[in-house]
């Protein structure tokens, strides 16, 4: 069997995200014996800017087959003006307004199209549903199709350009329970052929120092966040609330933020932002931390949550993200933050009781080992792919191709 | 038996998901209440307060999905009602400042003026949604001390329809169809099986979510949700066979005529429905206390099952009667009674006993 992966972005720099669960999925499934598997992207690796940045051509990477196609053109200051506007009431724009606001927000590949709609493979695999790349990719595939939508509640989920577009899709794949009900609320496709997927989470990799020395905070206990540092990740928020926190509690307790840092990084005595570390430098931070927090209210699965419980860690979570509130819920593995004021209490009373850190590790432990190792995921999701084949695809008739849009003023990334 | 104190942590079973619920809500419970008490202790000052819970709504998502919390997006609106007429100044450059300063002086009349009337627009607005917050929790207060609660899916046991004397009639009715076919509640999966054995595209939908764990692991397309539930999010024409089983039975009046129009529509042209139900006959003898007590509706007959399709546009194809038949034989005519006792027995098999069950077969015509 021959899978062909469609995604706006591809490669190990591209950090968090939809499209490195699609990379996680094609290094796996491409080694698994009678599974051939190839990624079709572009050659851009911003997504606010989609300059070509790599080389067009194919390559290699892990092992799975890269074919890159230089985007048309760069994203345009078009794309905010119409964003702003669409953003107010998502529902009510018309279809030909929503298809531009795909195109704009592109990136707009034609010559990736054109190798889907020639692909050998047996069935193609749009990963996420937000791109021009899923859309027209979807309106070309002549095989069945499925798509990965990792979505979450947002305006753009409901422009009709996507109603119309995942009409031709013949199967979905989520990464939450919560995902699949806001598909189906969104969509009414509750009757075609779905499964709730969710990712795998490898085995830890820490080289066994301790969190407190990477970060310089020797034996003082601390919480960690771990992704990129982006207010729209809920950090600025995680910030405030920790610092008043530590007003009102004074103690030895830090907050460690791990990974890239977007806007600028919290200043506070007692908050440690490490930028982009190790992979190992990651799983010993993330096994010395009292409990994880992931503030982000749009996630459409957290992995950090599994790498968390993986090590024993428990996790707070914001209560208004379905995905990860799930995650909790099924799990027993975390506690969950609506206010200042729950946070607070919760954070003091995990810091206090290290049998509820421990029961809700453990529980969150076992949920991972259940659910989510990539053994089990790769068995599910082949099982599925070979169905959707078996059921075969019907090419959508009257489907277009988006429409280039007219030559605009480029959008040039700032700092 | 079971503790009638929180739980905890010492008592929690991992591998039990509902001891891991139990103690999870025990915690949340006891934070809440935390919370509770330290916001009646006023120990934070209110406009801090509300100026950290408003950090955290500034990245929710609320408002989009319909199920949005009400009050949450009516503070949204709150806060975006105010519009501020003091227009930043500050610049890296300093003539930039001045510059700025002078345009914001000069046209601050202007700007006023405007202002003005979008904040008085915007504060009317805000006022008259507070009403109908306010109304349409009213409502919320007055439907739920009418609503019937539905039977709790923890009382209502597994069930293994592929064992039954009515599975191979159901799986030969909708073998001719092309399309998705849905089974509810499909249990443990067993009809589901014979279905996809047939070569039908079929997946499944049951409201207990420990029985849907079992087909899914088999790798079968099955969703832990209630059939009407489901119907909901599935589009127009959508389904071309659907075998109805199980809850069916006990709907609430208004949940049945909730399903029959969703059924007329989900299910294409062609489409085939099969429907099993006890009798009502065989009902309170056939079904546990515990259901037949918490049920919000009863099992309706096959004639009238065959009214309502009727009216939704179907064609009744078969009905077919079966299962535990609880009727009492006559006593032999060398009784000298026999005439007055095999009357009385007629009068109690009509009116009280009969077939256990039957399956009516059904196609959508319009």
């Amino acid at each position: 069997m021959k899978l062909a992966f469609v995604t706006p972005r591809y490669g190990t720099e591209v950090i968090g995200g939809a499209e490195t669960a699609a990379r996680m999925l094609a290094e796996r499934l491409c080694q698994r014996p009678g599974w051939e598997v190839e990624v079709l992207t572009s050659c851009a690796m911003d997504h606010l800017t989609w300059a070509n940045t790599e080389p067009p051509g194919t390559s290699v990477l892990n092992g799975v087959t890269v074919h890159r196609f230089s985007t048309a053109s760069r994203r345009q200051l078009d794309y905010f003006d119409l964003d702003a506007k669409i953003r107010l009431a998502p529902t009510v724009v018309g279809l030909a307004e929503a298809r531009r606001w795909v195109a704009l927000n592109g990136p707009m590949c034609p010559g990736l199209v054109d190798a889907v709609a020639v692909t050998d493979a047996d069935v193609v695999a749009c990963y996420p549903y937000l791109f021009a790349t899923t859309v027209d990719g979807i309106a070309v595939s002549p095989v069945p199709t499925v798509l990965h939508p990792a979505a979450h509640d947002e305006p753009a989920l409901y422009l009709s350009a996507f109603r119309q577009s995942f009409r031709h899709v013949d199967g979905f794949v989520y990464h939450t329970q919560a995902e699949r009900d806001l598909m189906e609320y969104a969509f009414g496709n509750g009757a075609k052929p779905q499964i709730v997927l969710g990712l795998g989470v490898s085995d830890p990799t820490g080289a066994g120092r301790t969190g407190g020395e990477i970060l310089g905070l020797g034996d003082r206990p601390y919480l960690c966040y771990l992704g990129r540092v982006d207010e729209h990740k809920g950090c600025g928020m995680l910030a405030e609330y920790f610092a008043r926190y530590k007003e009102r509690h004074p103690g030895p307790l830090a907050l460690a933020m791990v990974g890239p840092i977007s806007d600028r990084a919290p200043e506070h005595p007692d908050i440690i932002a490490t930028g982009t570390v190790s992979e190992q430098d990651k799983w010993d931070i993330l096994a010395g931390a009292e409990v994880m927090v992931n503030p982000s209210a749009y996630e459409s699965f957290s992995l950090v949550l599994l790498e968390a419980w993986s090590l024993d860690v428990p996790v707070l979570v914001n209560a208004s993200c379905a995905a990860t509130m799930e995650h909790c819920r099924r799990s027993g593995g975390g506690l969950w933050f609506e206010s200042y004021r729950t946070f607070e209490v919760i954070v003091e009373r995990l810091e206090a009781d290290h049998r509820l850190r421990e029961t809700l590790g453990v529980a969150g432990h076992r949920y991972t080992e259940q659910y989510f190792r990539w053994p089990s995921i790769i068995d599910r999701y082949t099982q599925f792919l070979e169905g959707v084949i078996a059921r075969g695809h019907r090419r959508p008739t009257g489907a277009k191709r988006l429409v280039q849009p007219a030559g605009g003023r480029d959008y040039v990334r700032q700092g | 038996m079971v503790p009638d104190r929180p739980p905890t942590s010492s008592d929690v079973d991992p591998t039990d998901p509902a001891e891991r619920a139990r103690y999870l809500a025990a915690v949340m419970s006891e934070i809440d209440a935390e919370v509770r008490r330290r916001r009646a202790s006023g120990d934070l000052p209110a406009g801090l307060e509300q100026e950290l819970d408003e950090l955290f709504l500034e990245f929710s998502p609320v408002g989009l999905h319909g199920k949005a919390r009400l009050r949450e997006t009516l503070s949204l609106v709150d806060r975006s009602a105010y519009v501020d007429i003091a227009v930043p100044v500050a610049s890296q450059k300093m003539v930039g400042t001045y510059v700025k300063r002078l345009i914001r002086k000069s046209m601050g009349w202007y700007i006023g003026f405007i202002v003005h009337q979008i904040v008085k627009f915007a504060w009317s607005v805000s006022r008259m949604l507070h009403v109908v917050v306010d109304h349409v929790e009213d409502l919320e207060a007055a439907v739920e001390v009418q609503r019937t609660p539905p039977l709790p899916a923890t009382v209502v046991p597994a069930t293994d329809p592929g064992a039954t004397w009515w599975a191979s009639e159901a799986v030969a009715a909708v073998s001719s169809v092309k399309g998705r076919v849905l089974h509810a509640d499909c249990g443990t999966g067993s009809l589901l099986d014979a279905l996809v054995a047939a070569g039908l595209d079929a997946y499944g939908v049951d409201p207990v979510e420990a029985a849907v764990e079992v087909p899914v692991g088999r790798g079968l397309d099955v969703r832990a949700e209630s059939l009407i539930d489901h119907l909901d999010v599935v589009a127009d024409d959508a389904l071309s066979g659907l075998v109805v089983t199980g809850s069916v039975e006990w709907l609430h009046p208004n949940e049945r005529e909730r399903l029959v129009r969703q059924v007329g529509s989900r299910l294409a042209v062609d489409g085939v429905l099969v429907l099993h139900s006890a009798t009502p006959e065989s009902w309170l003898g056939s079904t546990s206390p515990v259901i037949s007590d918490l049920a919000p509706g009863r099992p309706l007959h096959a004639e009238t099952w065959t009214r309502l399709l009727g009216d939704r546009g179907f064609r009744i194809d078969a009905v077919t009667y079966g299962g535990t038949d609880r009727r009492i034989d006559h006593v032999a005519p060398a009784n000298p009674d026999a005439a007055t006792l095999n009357a009385a027995i007629d009068a109690v098999n009509q009116s009280l006993l009969g077939p256990g069950e039957y399956l009516l077969v059904a196609v959508r015509e319009r």
